[in-house]
């Protein structure tokens, strides 16, 4: 049996756990050996003592503080997509009711200055028209958004 | 902490309560900032590298599903913290080398002792993270097998082996390098 066996056990040996017979005849004759398992066994004392690294006094506090911006950048990033979806809530709003106004004849506008703004916007009024079922389908699913972002803001009443 | 306490406190902070977070983290912070500390050798980071630690606790609490618990999620987010902050080894692992290391306590011990520490402190942060975690939360005597052993994902019957390995890793650098 040679140093190099021994190498393994070393630490079993400083942990004082049970080793063949012949691995402690080899290390009570071997200086080398007896060297390695001192060195474990001071490893050891020195790991029991060393100190342990204390958090600065306002560690929490800092903590906090981080979680507190974390939650304001997450906040941020809600209140802007509310935004963008109340706007163009509003505009879905104010376009069907508008429609409605005029499809009734409660809305009139100067026939000179209707036709100016109609050859301005006409190719978009054409576009939107064919897409009348997207337009429709996007504002369901703004409501449905609407509704769900509510329902969060409900559930959460004091949030960090 | 039981674990119905635990879970309560738990389910606090994802209701939102300020008060509970900062319990959490008034729990934690102290193996927490150790565990850190021991492998990064600058406070500065260090100190920065723990409160990332509660920070992704904070971001993680709506997806944590409680199947682990509370200690062991954080203990995982140490290591991967500190796997990501670890810069890559300067040399080969030294394992087997087989040079004879210098007869300790041949001279004078305390002195011995004192070089001794400053020498193990520099390699252990030279050891792979999860070594470094077996180590420093075992003699931190904070961290019991279960949780070094789910932190780490080892099956619990090995982590003594893993920890004896580590040691001997530790040793071999202090035999060679560290002289």
């Amino acid at each position: 049996m040679g140093c190099h066996d021994i190498d393994d056990l070393i630490e079993a040996l400083a942990d004082a756990e049970p080793v063949p017979a012949d691995v402690e005849a080899h290390v009570a004759s071997c200086a080398q050996c007896r060297a390695r398992v001192e060195l474990a066994r001071a490893m050891d004392r020195l790991l029991l003592v060393r100190e342990v690294p204390a958090p600065p006094e306002a560690f929490t506090l800092q903590v906090m503080r981080r979680v507190r911006q974390e939650r304001w950048r997450v906040e941020q990033v809600v209140d802007a997509g509310f935004n963008l979806a109340i706007a163009a809530g509003l505009i879905v709003v104010v376009g069907g009711v508008t429609g409605l106004l005029w499809s009734l004849g409660w809305f009139s506008i100067d026939v000179t200055a209707l036709s100016a703004a109609v050859v301005a916007v006409a190719p978009w009024t054409t576009r939107l028209a064919s897409e009348a079922q997207t337009l429709a389908l996007a504002a369901a699913l703004l409501s449905s958004a609407l509704a769900l972002w509510w329902w969060v803001e409900g559930g959460g009443e004091a949030s960090l | 902490m039981d674990a119905t306490s635990e879970h309560e406190l738990l389910e606090r902070c994802r209701e939102g309560d300020e008060q509970a977070f900062r319990e959490l983290v008034e729990r934690y912070k102290g193996l927490v900032f150790a565990l850190v500390a021991r492998s990064i050798p600058d406070a500065a980071r260090a100190e920065e590298v723990a409160q990332d630690v509660f920070v992704r606790v904070y971001r993680g609490l709506p997806t944590f599903r409680g199947d682990a618990k509370v200690s062991t999620w954080i203990y995982r987010i140490v290591v991967n913290l500190l796997s990501a902050e670890r810069r890559p080894p300067r040399t080969e692992p030294l394992e087997g080398t087989g040079e004879v290391p210098r007869e300790f306590g041949a001279t004078d011990r305390a002195f011995d002792e004192m070089t001794l520490r400053d020498r193990m402190d520099k390699a252990l942060r030279r050891l792979p993270v999860h070594y470094q975690v077996l180590i420093n939360g075992h003699y931190l005597k904070g961290m019991r097998y279960e949780e070094l052993a789910e932190a780490l994902g080892l099956p619990l019957g090995t982590v003594k082996t893993h920890l004896h390995r580590a040691k001997r890793q530790l040793r071999h650098l202090l035999e060679t390098e560290y002289r």
